[in-house]
């Protein structure tokens, strides 16, 4: 059953264990490869994950002039392949979000492969196994489909308004989970 | 058993070579579960898995979680026992070297017998702490009545859980931290979470929190910061540091005065009504927000939703504990399910927020100087009865109670307690008032501290003794909902390092008391006289078998026999444990704080935690991980604050008290009351805020008042010139 990383942005506290759990994933060398953002800093302690959103028809990878990055049977958008990267650093600006981070010493990208050592077999990636709040979750379209309040009004899935790229096969809850929530009492 | 919503069925990955030990967290009282990961040919751990099979936490961790493995196979870690020859270096890193064991142990014997012949027992004392198995905490009281004949013992609880403990006992007869298991939270209508910064300091607890507001229920919360969870809290109760008391007997009369009160409830399990019914009348909304600077509408709303709530949890944490009057707080916040008979069910109760790994477990079986194990009372000549036969002592050989944490301090600074033997805490960090605090230290004749790191507090020793980290030894933790779990060993312990328990058998030989220990080889031998030193207590331990545990996902104390599956919801049957049976409502008189804010010192000075560091700090500040995410303490500060203090974002400046002060980088920030300022307390030496804090005793508790005193800021650098 194909299940996908689902984001539930107002849930966060800023904990940062989602990038503490990114560093010991296999092969991610004590990186982490996702970002967490304080919204407001001075003002108050909203923070908010940023995560590769693995899109349908990335843009990191049509920029890449070296086909080095490839997309997994999964949908997953995987880091840049040692042998073809060339360092020419063309994903991290083409990335409507910035997610691609570069390795000056490798002249290397790397990036968020959505623990492909673990989702391919089906176990949640690391991040959304951890995450205290369930900011970060690892759902099946079915699951995802019971919390369609969260749809926009277009019944459409898509990352931000007005569209910045396409479709993405990681989901996010907008315009957020506690709108139309009826209280209890 | 108790799988629910969010329990998924996950496969582990799993890697070549590799083999995963179920385990749980060494920090926190959530005691996360999680997989050590151990490479089959090296024997060593090597990172660390979600265990998603704990139903407590399914497979969530904090960065703190995340990362504890690497405290095993640390460079720091200490490897040999240290000696220092030269006395003048205490309180300095300096003059340490390697010693044997033997080395070690025939100097610590012959010092304390040297001590114990010229001053008498009491001239030495044990601190010890509660982030260690319920087997050490249970052998360490045992060791220093028995192998010491010393009746000065407490321990790091009683700055955390002792409040807590205190109020529980008061209104209920017992002290069990939660009266419900945490798989109740999320199935509730009503959160009431005071004095708890849950999101940094409990973080796997959000997710059932969060659950609450998503399906329509309310979170309350009363902090006088914005914490993380206060800014999406229904109503958040910003009252000035110190004011709990006021809140919660406001809230009270709200609830009596508008006809909330459950008077069959109150009638028949309950005494103390009408007196605190009185008492509380003088709490008005008006006079409640002056004491509390909280607005009247949300006081009025808070009760309100409260009281229509068909279930509510009240839960809190250190922010209403580490007070002078903490147990009144805790009491006068139980008064609120006890006044609407929103306990003694499931989906409703009371819970505190246990701060240590074992802050339950550790405080039940006689660390403390009045207690003895199964939470008996050293006063009580049948409790000591039971106890001695167990331990093969008469009752004319067991010491008399000693005195707390804070008090111990007190009496090394005088000179009555001359020699000290440390483990499993940081007080030279974590201690209120530090300058008087590490003078005392400095004071002693001779200290021995057993730790895994060279803490701030070993620096005042004359020998450290390396002992393991949680994840080479085996042995029972009690858990935040009160549930006993199993530690499980992952690895062999590194260098020469050894578990507290083995040190004190091996000690206990060395000063001729073998005959009460020597039959103590494994963790598991421990555990067996532990389980039977519990039995008949009321926290009764003796049904929890290590075997029990792991088919039941814990065992929810009290557990009497093999059959007895143990009791994860108290007060189902409206059974309280004084003896009628009736929970206390308690008249609680309002007190400020001990030193209020005046000209001199016109800022209210609290302390806490931040997500990326545990207690004392000398675990998680060696973890590169949290280390980046926080190198150093700071303060925070409201913009309007800083405007009439000229100070800016990222700047230096002094902040004082009348006990002490430091250099602290500002953090601006509008999520803190404008009258108070924050500083975290996980830092050492001149970082160290509880240098400036406060040691004002609660009467009962002996907890510090860690949490509110008078302070002032000064400015240290020059504007630039433009
Ligand atoms: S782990 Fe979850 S709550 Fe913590 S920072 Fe990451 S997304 Fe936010
Ligand atoms: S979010 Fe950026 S990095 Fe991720 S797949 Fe899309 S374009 Fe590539
Ligand atoms: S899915 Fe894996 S690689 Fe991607 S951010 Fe999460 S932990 Fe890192
Ligand atoms: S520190 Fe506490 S919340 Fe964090 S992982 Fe450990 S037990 Fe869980």
């Amino acid at each position: 059953m194909k299940k996908r990383l689902y984001l539930e942005l107002e849930n966060c506290i800023g904990c940062r264990s989602c990038l503490a759990a990114c560093t010991q994933c296999g092969g991610h060398e004590e990186r982490n490869r996702n970002y967490v953002y304080d919204v407001n800093p001075l003002v108050n302690r909203q923070t908010m994950p940023l995560m590769c959103l693995h899109c349908v028809n990335p843009a990191c990878a049509r920029s890449c002039p070296a086909q080095a990055i490839q997309i997994h049977e999964t949908g997953a958008v995987l880091s840049a392949l040692v042998e073809k990267c060339i360092g020419c650093q063309n994903c991290t600006i083409a990335c409507p979000y910035g997610i691609p981070k570069f390795d000056t010493e490798q002249n290397l990208m790397y990036k968020c492969d959505l623990c492909i050592d673990r989702t391919k077999d089906g176990i949640p990636p690391m991040c959304a196994s951890v995450c205290p709040t369930n900011t970060l979750q690892w759902l099946t379209d079915e699951e995802i489909e019971n919390k369609k309040q969260h749809n926009l009004d277009n019944g459409k899935w898509v990352t931000s308004m007005p569209y910045l790229e396409g479709e993405t096969n990681v989901k996010i809850s907008l315009p957020g989970i506690l709108q139309g929530v009826t209280k209890l009492f | 058993m108790q799988r629910d919503k969010f329990f998924k069925e996950i496969d582990n990955l799993t890697h070549p070579n590799e083999r995963l030990i179920k385990t749980h967290c060494s920090y926190c009282g959530m005691q996360c579960g999680m997989n050590l990961r151990v490479n089959t040919i090296t024997n060593k751990i090597i990172g660390v898995e979600p265990r998603y099979d704990w139903p407590v936490t399914v497979g969530k961790m904090c960065p703190k979680g995340v990362t504890a493995y690497q405290q095993t196979n640390h460079k720091d870690r200490l490897l040999k026992p240290l000696i220092r020859d030269d006395a003048s270096l205490k309180g300095t890193k300096e003059g340490f070297r390697e010693a044997s064991w033997e080395e070690a142990y025939d100097l610590i014997a012959a010092k304390f017998k040297e001590l114990q012949e010229q001053y008498g027992k009491d001239s030495l004392s044990v601190f010890s702490g509660v982030s260690m198995t319920n087997e050490k905490c249970y052998l360490t009281g045992k060791f220093a009545r028995v192998a010491l004949g010393t009746r000065y013992i407490d321990y790091n609880g009683r700055f955390c859980m002792s409040s807590a403990a205190g109020g529980f006992l008061r209104s209920f007869g017992v002290d069990r931290g939660s009266t419900l298991p945490w798989t109740d939270i999320h199935e509730t209508d009503c959160l009431f979470i005071a004095g708890s910064n849950t999101a940094e300091c409990h973080p796997t607890s959000m997710f059932r929190v969060w659950a609450v507001q998503e399906r329509g229920g309310y979170l309350i919360v009363a902090d006088p910061r914005e914490t993380p969870i206060a800014r999406r809290a229904d109503i958040h109760l910003d009252l000035k540091p110190g004011t709990d008391l006021a809140l919660a007997n406001g809230i009270l009369n709200l609830l009596i005065q508008n006809g909330y009160a459950d008077e069959e409830f109150v009638r028949q399990h309950t005494n103390g009504f009408e007196e605190t019914k009185e008492l509380v009348k003088e709490f008005t909304p008006e006079y409640t927000s002056e004491l509390t600077g909280v607005a009247i509408e949300k006081i009025v709303r808070a009760a309100e939703i409260y009281g229509k709530a068909p279930n509510a949890i009240v839960m809190f944490a250190r922010g209403v504990e580490q007070q002078h009057k903490g147990v009144d707080n805790v009491s006068a916040y139980v008064n609120l399910a006890l006044v609407t008979g929103k306990i003694g069910r499931t989906k409703a109760g009371v819970a505190t927020f246990t701060g240590q790994g074992n802050g339950q477990g550790g405080r039940e079986h006689g660390q403390k100087a009045d207690l003895l194990p199964g939470y008996r009372k050293i006063t009580n000549p049948k409790h000591v009865q039971e106890v001695c036969d167990v331990w093969g002592i008469t009752p004319e050989e067991m010491p008399g109670p000693g005195v707390s944490a804070y008090e111990m301090f007190e009496l090394m600074e005088k000179k009555t307690i001359r020699g000290l033997y440390l483990l499993c805490s940081n007080p030279a960090v974590s201690a209120p008032n530090l300058n008087f605090v590490r003078q005392a230290m400095k004071n002693l004749d001779f200290m021995v501290c057993a730790d895994f790191y060279l803490s701030e507090s070993a620096e005042f020793a004359d020998v450290v003794l390396p002992s393991v980290t949680w994840s080479e030894d085996e042995g029972t933790v009690t858990n935040l909902e009160g549930r006993i779990i199993k530690i499980n060993q992952a690895q062999e312990p590194i260098g020469e390092s050894k578990p507290d328990w083995k040190i004190q058998v091996e000690l206990a030989e060395r000063l001729g008391r073998g005959k009460y220990f020597s039959h103590l080889h494994t963790a598991k031998d421990v555990a067996d006289e532990f389980r039977l030193a519990t039995k008949g207590g009321y926290a009764d331990y003796y049904g929890a078998t290590w075997d029990k545990i792991d088919k039941q996902d814990g065992v929810f104390w009290p557990c009497k026999d093999e059959k007895d599956a143990g009791t994860p919801h108290m007060f189902l049957d409206k059974k309280f444990y004084h003896e009628d049976g009736r929970a206390k409502i308690c008249a609680l008189p309002y007190r400020p704080p001990a030193e209020e804010p005046d000209e001199q010192y016109p800022l209210r000075l609290t302390t806490g935690r931040v997500v990326y560091h545990y207690l004392s700090g000398n675990q998680t500040r060696r973890i590169p991980f949290l280390k980046d995410m926080c190198p150093e303490p700071f303060v925070e500060v409201h913009p309007e604050t800083a405007l009439k203090y000229d100070i800016n974002h990222e700047e230096n400046v002094r902040l004082f008290t009348r006990r002490g002060e430091g250099i602290y980088r500002v953090k601006i920030t509008e999520a803190i009351r404008q009258d108070t300022v924050f500083v975290p307390y996980h830092f050492g030496h001149e970082q160290s805020i509880n240098l400036l804090t406060i040691a004002a005793l609660d009467p009962m508790s002996r907890m510090p008042e860690f949490k509110a005193c008078a302070a002032q800021i000064e400015k240290l650098e020059q504007k630039k010139v433009q």
